[in-house]
């Protein structure tokens, strides 16, 4: 079985952006996988919560409410499941640059505000294999609250309104969003995030990501 | 974890395990209708029947879908949501819970499958432990013969996402084999009580009846 801390031995690589709701993942994802693909290396790109398995199931379960945090944790776990056999590991022997926009983290982080066992969760996904790089974009509770509140709006999930933490919408959305901003604080170290500062300018945060991929590509690995 | 001590809810749960053409879901029929005749509050809940998921996961093994690890999670999501929603609140109302296939049928099953046996056990790690579970034991020859009277073994049952052998037949033997193999170990690792599935619908009544009076006597139920 593959652990969260060994290295693993796929032919390709493992790229990961983690952060809030609003930290600016998707923009930044997509301006790597058309510098990876310039470059000419092989670049997929795979979301949380896309699988054909499930992800049609979460958003109706969530529609119809009927998610409690463990029913929610283990269909987030099945989602990923299937993906990682399906489309992420089949990449990844293939020789492709896989950029994950969420991976694990997201789990630990949402199950641990949700109150599960965080040794329970962190099982749950051990067979997962560990990321070459981990991105994560730092974005400050005021300022992705302001960036939700004039895209996408606040959603009842994304708020963490099912664990009933304020009934008003932006209490909750800044009570759970904070809370999950502790649980990937506490993750930096332990898992090596590379740490941005998500204020930034999006070139400027582009380049730094760059600078590091460039190191990875640069060890052959791919060529 | 809850599943590793004895819980302290007023009601009482009772599961049945066994492969298929056990004659398990006959026991726990004629006990409800038993129990029920002696004004007894009883709840009866069968395995992969949750109003979230179980449609999903017929679609999925229909369609070949699933995987090992994906098969597992999707039974966990089924097993919570109706631990949460049936389960737990009828041992708080002071049920009595019968269970028709309970956490040992995935611990079973999804080994027989490959899947870690640690990882499987973690994964149900938040479940209720019975005050009562049985093991129907009944080799994989006459369960066969039993559910191949009206039908072909499905692919799933027969186990043939593992390529035991291309004969469902031949295939449904090894596989309920190795599910059985994971039964016996599970007599002495969760107490589980092993019943000679072979003898008469009657004289296993009466065996059961014994079980469980025994353990509604010690619940203060008297019968």
């Amino acid at each position: 079985m593959e652990n969260n801390t060994n290295p693993h031995n796929h032919k390709g690589l493992l790229i990961v952006i983690e952060g809030t709701d609003g930290s600016g993942k998707s923009t930044q994802i997509e301006k790597l996988r058309r510098w990876i693909e310039d470059k000419s290396y092989g670049c997929m790109v795979s979301e949380w919560k896309t699988s054909r398995l499930i992800a049609n199931v979460i958003d109706d379960a969530k529609d119809r409410n009927l998610l409690n945090a463990t029913t929610f944790s283990l269909l987030y776990a099945a989602d990923f499941a299937d993906r990682l056999e399906n489309t992420i590991i089949p990449a990844l022997d293939s020789g492709f640059v896989v950029l994950l926009d969420r991976y694990t983290y997201t789990a630990f982080a949402r199950d641990v505000v949700r109150g599960l066992d965080i040794d329970w969760v962190k099982k749950l996904y051990n067979y997962a294999p560990q990321p070459d790089l981990v991105f994560y974009l730092d974005v400050p509770i005021d300022i992705l609250l302001k960036r939700v509140i004039g895209t996408t709006g606040l959603d009842y999930w994304e708020s963490g309104r099912d664990i009933g933490l304020s009934t008003d919408f932006y209490e909750s959305f800044k009570i759970y969003q904070g809370k999950c901003l502790e649980e990937y604080n506490k993750m930096k170290d332990i898992y090596n995030f590379v740490s941005i500062d998500g204020t930034l300018p999006c070139e400027e945060i582009h380049k730094k990501m760059i600078s590091h991929v460039e190191k990875l590509l640069e060890t052959g690995k791919l060529d | 974890m809850r599943l590793f001590k004895s819980h302290d809810l007023p009601g009482t749960l009772i599961c049945v395990e066994g492969i298929d053409g056990s004659g398990k879901s006959t026991q726990l029929a004629i006990l409800r209708d038993w129990l029920k005749s002696k004004n007894l509050d009883v709840i009866f809940t069968e395995w992969n029947s949750s109003e979230l998921i179980s449609q999903t996961t017929k679609k999925a093994k229909k369609k070949n879908l699933l995987s090992p690890r994906t098969f597992s999670l999707l039974h966990a999501v089924d097993f919570a949501d109706r631990l949460e929603q049936i389960i737990i609140p009828a041992l708080k109302a002071g049920f009595i819970v019968l269970a028709d296939r309970y956490v040992y049928t995935a611990f079973a099953r999804d080994v027989a499958r490959g899947v870690d046996r640690d990882w499987v056990r973690n994964l149900y790690g938040f479940a209720v432990q019975p005050d009562l579970a049985l093991y129907y034991d009944i080799s994989a020859e006459i369960s066969l013969e039993r559910i191949c009277a009206n039908r072909a073994p499905s692919f799933y049952e027969a186990g043939m996402d593992l390529k035991l052998s291309n004969n469902p037949y031949k295939s449904y033997v090894i596989f309920q084999n190795r599910v059985n193999e994971e039964y016996a170990s599970m007599v002495e690792e969760f107490g589980l009580v092993k019943i000679d599935a072979n003898n008469t619908i009657h004289s296993k009544q009466i065996l059961l009846r014994k079980y469980v009076t025994d353990v509604l006597q010690q619940k203060g139920i008297q019968l």
